[in-house]
């Protein structure tokens, strides 16, 4: 799901960065920089956009180097997901234990063949899951899932998810368009 | 697992913090994203430079999953869910998953239904049938 937070984050300028009035766009441009590094949080989700700026804090001297720290309080649009949640995904691997989905920003949804009891791996060139109404998972497609569970990785900075489509309304689903940006 | 309680979207257990924020659809995240990348287009040569990864993956994400794309009917669309005194949360998911029947929808966003909610098979149905004309007329 997408969300409009309020979020805080302490901006370090350094001393060297110190020896004129800092402005505002100065300490916004290193925030940016910073949350382009960031690029997730657990608690919060990826980071898409900062909408809103709500205040910025009088500068703190951290240390006798003379750096200081400003505290930025702000709206951003970030995407986050959670379990209980339905959501959807493009398979973009399959294999007889069951597919990988990207879903925007998370590049794996592991749907496993366990909970895909109705379908049947069909190997081959172009390997799939079968079911007996001749619905297809295969590569590319569309895939409506119900999260199970969420994962953050700290190492990388972003989520993974356990799929599901063990329900009434989910699996594959017929949506037109690419999964290409149109430029 | 983040939380002291367990998460779970389907009971609109999501933390104080989200269900406070607002959501949005992804229909209303493709016309902010696609007017931002618009404007680096505009600034730059190659604005796909300019994005992050977690930005292109999105704007990818959001065009594709868009069931609505007029600006127009994406206001509609949030005007007329507002209607029916819904979370955020669940409106969202229903705007986003544009579910044809009450089943679905039930199945979709379960806590629409949980004992209390004022939300009967009737009404569900009167803003499926609200939501579907906008999409006829789109």
């Amino acid at each position: 799901m997408f969300f409009e937070v309020e979020l805080q984050r302490d901006v370090k300028i350094n001393a060297t960065n110190l020896d004129k009035p800092v402005s505002r766009r100065f300490i916004l441009a290193c925030l940016l920089d910073n949350l382009f590094k960031e690029k997730a949080s657990e608690d919060h989700g990826y980071f898409l956009a900062v909408t809103r700026l709500k205040s910025i804090g009088k500068g703190n001297v951290m240390d006798e180097s003379g750096n200081t720290v400003f505290t930025v309080v702000f709206t951003c649009r970030t995407f986050k997901p959670f379990p209980g949640e339905e959501l959807q995904g493009v398979v973009r691997y399959i294999s007889q234990h069951g597919v990988l989905l990207k879903c925007g920003p998370i590049r794996n949804a592991f749907l496993s063949a366990w909970k895909m009891s109705k379908y049947q791996y069909n190997p081959g060139k172009k390997p799939a899951f079968l079911n007996n109404e001749l619905s297809k998972i295969e590569k590319g497609v569309v895939v409506c899932f119900l999260v199970l569970a969420v994962r953050w990785i700290n190492a990388s900075r972003d989520f993974e998810m356990l799929a599901s489509v063990d329900a009434d309304s989910l699996g594959p689903v017929s949506l037109p368009g690419s999964d290409e940006l149109e430029l | 697992m983040s939380g002291e309680e367990e998460e779970n979207a389907a009971e609109l257990k999501i933390g104080e913090e989200f269900l406070k924020a607002k959501c949005l659809m992804n229909c209303e995240v493709a016309l902010i994203l696609e007017h931002k990348y618009e404007q680096l287009q505009q600034m730059s040569d190659d604005p796909m430079n300019q994005v992050s990864r977690v930005f292109e993956k999105s704007l990818q994400y959001v065009k594709r999953f868009s069931r609505y794309k007029n600006p127009d009917a994406v206001r509609q669309v949030r005007e007329i869910l507002s209607r029916y005194q819904l979370a955020e949360f669940e409106l969202c998911v229903l705007g986003n998953l544009c579910p044809e029947t009450v089943e679905e929808a039930i199945a979709m966003v379960p806590s629409i239904k949980t004992k209390g909610r004022a939300h009967d098979d009737d009404a569900i149905e009167r803003m499926l049938n609200d939501l579907s004309l906008i999409k006829k007329f789109e």
